[in-house]
């Protein structure tokens, strides 16, 4: 019913297709550094109040059972939040994926200085690329503030906080995505506020004027 | 001579993109399927001359179709639409029997000079 007041189907469906460039983009980014193939899948958008989020993320994440988590929030006329969350164990598995070769005694390592730099670096090339390619291709600049690194909490209090505004409406842009190699899998979620829907309809407008 | 454009793509919107690409001058027939399995099945009823492949689709993967289109008429030409722009996606599809790759946002003068190429390709088979 949300979905219907605040965008329509058509928006939507752009709104997925520019998610899905952006994602590539940063995947393409991100194998660059790293020896591996980031598989994509088909990006899913959802508008919803946002009460409801924590539940959404967690309906998502709860596989995992652990999971680390990279925030960036970025600001433009596109403003929001990105959720970059992880598998239990990718650190160490992007870490070996970095460097093609394990830590001698990694397994017992507690979680270290390292890990948490590591996912930090993979969260900023995959949030960065992917927000920075949506603005453009909307027409917009975007900001970021630094990224900041959750690693190995349990998945249902991961993402309870308080954080966004209850009175507010959200559109949340989703991917999810593995590795060719290793064991690492993860979903992005952008949370953008409905506050910038008339500009979004806006840019959605004058993006798709250019085929038409 | 190119007569018949298949367009497969789950998302409709992508697919409306890449028609407004194509010239309308050319008395093209257009086809268009949602993934990869309704593609093939396209495919083997219709023989386009070109058929535009986006590669990460439900159902059947952009990859499988390529591979099942290959199978069924290894002469077919296979143009890969993609935001999925990582080498090995590249070097994948390519080793599969893709005719070439274009990168997601599509541009009218990628498309154009591609159907050049396509039509050279057919005047010399």
């Amino acid at each position: 019913m949300q979905e219907e007041k605040i965008l329509s189907d058509e928006e939507m469906e752009i709104l997925q297709e520019i998610m899905n460039i952006s994602f590539g983009k940063s995947a393409a980014d991100l194998a660059d550094v790293i020896d591996a193939h980031v598989v994509l899948s088909v990006p899913f958008i959802k508008i919803m109040q946002v009460p409801e989020l924590p539940t959404y993320f967690q309906d998502h994440v709860k596989e995992y059972k652990t999971i680390s988590i990279v925030e960036q929030k970025f600001w433009g006329r596109f403003k929001g939040d990105a959720l970059l969350v992880f598998s239990s164990g990718a650190g160490r598995e992007l870490i070996e994926m970095l460097q093609h070769e394990a830590r001698p005694g990694f397994e017992s390592d507690p979680i270290d200085i390292l890990e948490r730099e590591t996912l930090m670096e993979v969260g900023n090339i995959l949030i960065g690329a992917c927000v920075g390619k949506l603005a453009e291709l909307l027409k917009d600049v975007v900001t970021y503030t630094p990224p900041m690194v959750v690693v190995e909490r349990d998945y249902s209090n991961a993402i309870t906080e308080n954080r966004y505004d209850p009175n507010n409406t959200a559109i949340v842009l989703k991917t999810d995505f593995c590795f060719d190699e290793g064991n690492v899998s993860g979903f992005l979620f952008l949370i953008t506020s409905a506050d910038s829907v008339t500009w979004m309809k806006e840019a959605l407008r004058l993006f798709i004027e250019q085929y038409e | 001579m190119i007569k018949k454009v298949l367009i497969v793509d789950d998302s409709p919107i992508a697919r409306k993109m890449l028609k407004s690409c194509l010239p309308k001058d050319q008395g093209y027939e257009f086809f268009e399927a949602g993934d990869g399995r309704e593609g093939f099945e396209k495919y083997k009823v219709l023989t386009p001359d070109v058929t535009f492949m986006d590669l990460t689709m439900p159902v059947m993967t952009g990859y499988e179709a390529i591979e099942a289109i290959i199978n069924h008429d290894k002469n077919a030409v296979i143009i890969v639409v993609t935001a999925d722009v990582q080498m090995k996606a590249i070097k994948r599809v390519m080793e599969l029997g893709a005719y070439m790759v274009l990168k997601k946002p599509l541009k009218r003068e990628d498309i154009q000079s591609a159907l050049l190429k396509v039509k050279d390709t057919l005047q010399k088979v």
